[in-house]
């Protein structure tokens, strides 16, 4: 809980340091891909509102795109994150890497992952070769799943 | 150096000679003594009984204990059982062969296989030193009948043109103590073991011995080697030597086809290292020769999230894919441990040592899709996922799924079953 705290209060100061520096960072910001209409990221497991185990396997599903490993400049591609207990940071940045989010950036569809007992929120996010993500962003609705 | 064994051995001569002399009177061996009342017997296994080919036997013993062979001590010994044999001398060790298992470890029970026919089973037990008790402890002796049809199994069917053959590597060739050895087939396809396919099979490689029995499952040692996954290769390390290499491909059980897909008997020569003529022209025609093939994660494994094995679906359906353990990436980029989707419809695998084809049974997915929106017409239709890499080529061993059955209806799952 506490390093959960941690990382929320991280997340946070993240957060604010952006909006400060906001205007600079818009600037810089590398052009972003385009998400072809239609492109959908979901959750084939598991789904909103499940109970599950401390260890399970989330798979994820892509509608309208393919997969491709992070740093592959491909259009119409990209890799998955997988957000947990957080939420998105902003589209225009890369997505950061740690604890609550994990980058599949082998291009891989589905990640074993092992949470504390009580209730979790998951979200997916495709991010491209350089980690940021589409435009518009292609992401799933957050979900909640409830670790017994 | 030579003197010092010898004066050696004269020290453990005179030592041994009055033990020798105390034991040449007899000509026998000390016997432990056994308590009168010692029952020994098979749990579960009557007299005249039906077995299976391949049984388990369990061992019962009242009034003794069971200890490993070689520690002595009152009252204990170790099972043997003789198997069609008479009971051997009982002064003596119990030899140690085919017809008489010893159970050194202190087993009580043991998987013992058995041809067709009658067999008689009895237990004798020892003491320490192998040698029965006196009285000597020994079960009824049982005669056993092993159906001659439980060892038929139905045995798949293969193509009559179906051959599997060695690349690059001929009868009497010279290789290096550790070789790559590749395999290849023609006129039937190569699938993982547990997969049930009409015409297909996997590898074995008979290092050093015989044909195993065809009406069964291949064994599975040192002289057999399994390649469940499909492979057609194996890095082989053999001795310097001759050695005798011969492929017979199994069903996914692991038994031969009928008619056995079985290569001749080659003979190759294992030299250290350094110079190997490797008596080889590459076979232009041959399955698998030619392109090296990128290697997959052992776990790697490819399935259909939707649908399932035998599944209704409507006619546009969207077929989902899962891959476990390897990453995708569109076609053209060569990254370890990465591929991209093949949807094979309604036909086998296709070689493995190519690229895949493309056509209407051969569905691409290079862009790294990970799920596909496929019309088919009604009734049944067959579904197969292959990951291939950069080049279109499976990896080794290849990362293929089961192949499924769906059966496509107007209805969908919906539709009502036709009585």
């Amino acid at each position: 809980m506490i390093s959960q705290a941690r990382i929320a209060a991280a997340g946070l100061f993240a957060l604010m340091a952006w909006q400060g520096a906001a205007p600079e960072a818009a600037a810089q910001a590398p052009t972003r891909q385009p998400a072809p209409p239609g492109a959908q990221v979901y959750f084939h497991y598991p789904i909103d509102g499940l109970s599950v185990p401390e260890r399970f396997t989330v798979r994820i599903g892509l509608r309208g795109m393919g997969v491709a490993p992070a740093g592959i400049n491909h259009a119409r591609t990209g890799h998955h994150h997988l957000l947990i207990d957080t939420d998105p940071g902003p589209p225009d940045q890369p997505i950061p890497s740690d604890y609550n989010n994990i980058h599949l950036g082998n291009g891989q569809t589905e990640v074993v992952v092992t949470l504390p007992k009580g209730r979790h929120t998951l979200q997916l996010l495709l991010g491209d070769h350089m980690h940021i993500p589409h435009n518009p962003p292609v992401m799933s609705p957050k979900i909640t799943v409830n670790v017994r | 150096m030579l003197r010092l064994t010898q004066a050696f051995l004269l020290a453990v001569l005179a030592v041994a000679i009055p033990f020798a002399e105390a034991s040449a009177q007899e000509r026998a061996r000390q016997r432990s003594p056994a308590p009168a009342t010692t029952r020994l017997s098979f749990v579960g296994l009557a007299d005249k009984a039906q077995v299976p080919a391949k049984l388990t036997v369990r061992f019962a013993i009242s009034g003794m204990e069971v200890l490993p062979a070689g520690q002595a001590a009152r009252n204990a010994g170790h099972h043997h059982l003789l198997i069609d044999t008479e009971l051997p001398p009982l002064d003596q060790p119990i030899p140690s062969d085919f017809n008489h298992i010893h159970f050194g470890g202190g087993q009580t029970e043991a998987e013992i296989a058995l041809t067709p026919g009658r067999h008689t089973l009895q237990l004798l037990f020892a003491d320490h030193n192998h040698v029965p008790h006196d009285p000597p402890i020994v079960s009824e002796r049982i005669t056993v009948e092993v159906p001659a049809t439980a060892a038929e199994k139905p045995r798949s069917a293969a193509a009559p043109g179906a051959r599997v053959f060695f690349i690059d590597l001929q009868d009497g060739a010279t290789i290096p103590s550790r070789a790559k050895i590749r395999f290849g087939t023609e006129g039937i396809t190569v699938t993982p073991a547990g997969t049930t396919s009409a015409n297909g099979g996997h590898h074995h490689l008979l290092v050093d011995t015989e044909l195993p029995a065809l009406d069964r499952e291949i064994p599975s040692d040192f002289n057999h080697l399994h390649f469940g996954r499909g492979q057609t290769e194996v890095e082989l390390s053999l001795p310097p030597g001759e050695h005798t290499l011969q492929l017979l491909l199994g069903d996914h059980e692991h038994v031969p086809h009928d008619p056995p897909v079985v290569s001749p008997r080659i003979r190759v020569r294992v030299v250290a290292d350094g110079q190997t003529a490797v008596a080889a022209s590459p076979s232009p025609h041959a399955h698998g020769a030619g392109r090296a093939r990128t290697a997959s994660p052992n776990d790697a494994a490819v399935y259909f999230v939707y649908p399932r094995d035998g599944d209704r679906i409507y006619p546009t359906s969207t077929i989902r894919f899962g891959l476990r353990n390897m990453g995708v990436a569109p076609a053209g980029v060569a990254k370890p441990n990465t591929g991209h989707h093949h949807l094979l419809v309604d036909t086998e695998p296709p070689s493995f040592g190519e690229p895949i084809p493309a056509d209407l049974n051969h569905i691409h997915l290079g862009g790294g899709q990970t799920e596909y929106k496929l019309t088919l017409p009604n009734g049944r239709h067959t579904l197969q996922l292959l990951l291939a890499d950069e080049n279109h080529v499976p990896h080794d061993p290849p990362v293929i799924s089961e192949r499924i059955t769906v059966i496509v209806a107007p209805g969908g799952p919906h539709a009502r079953r036709r009585r």
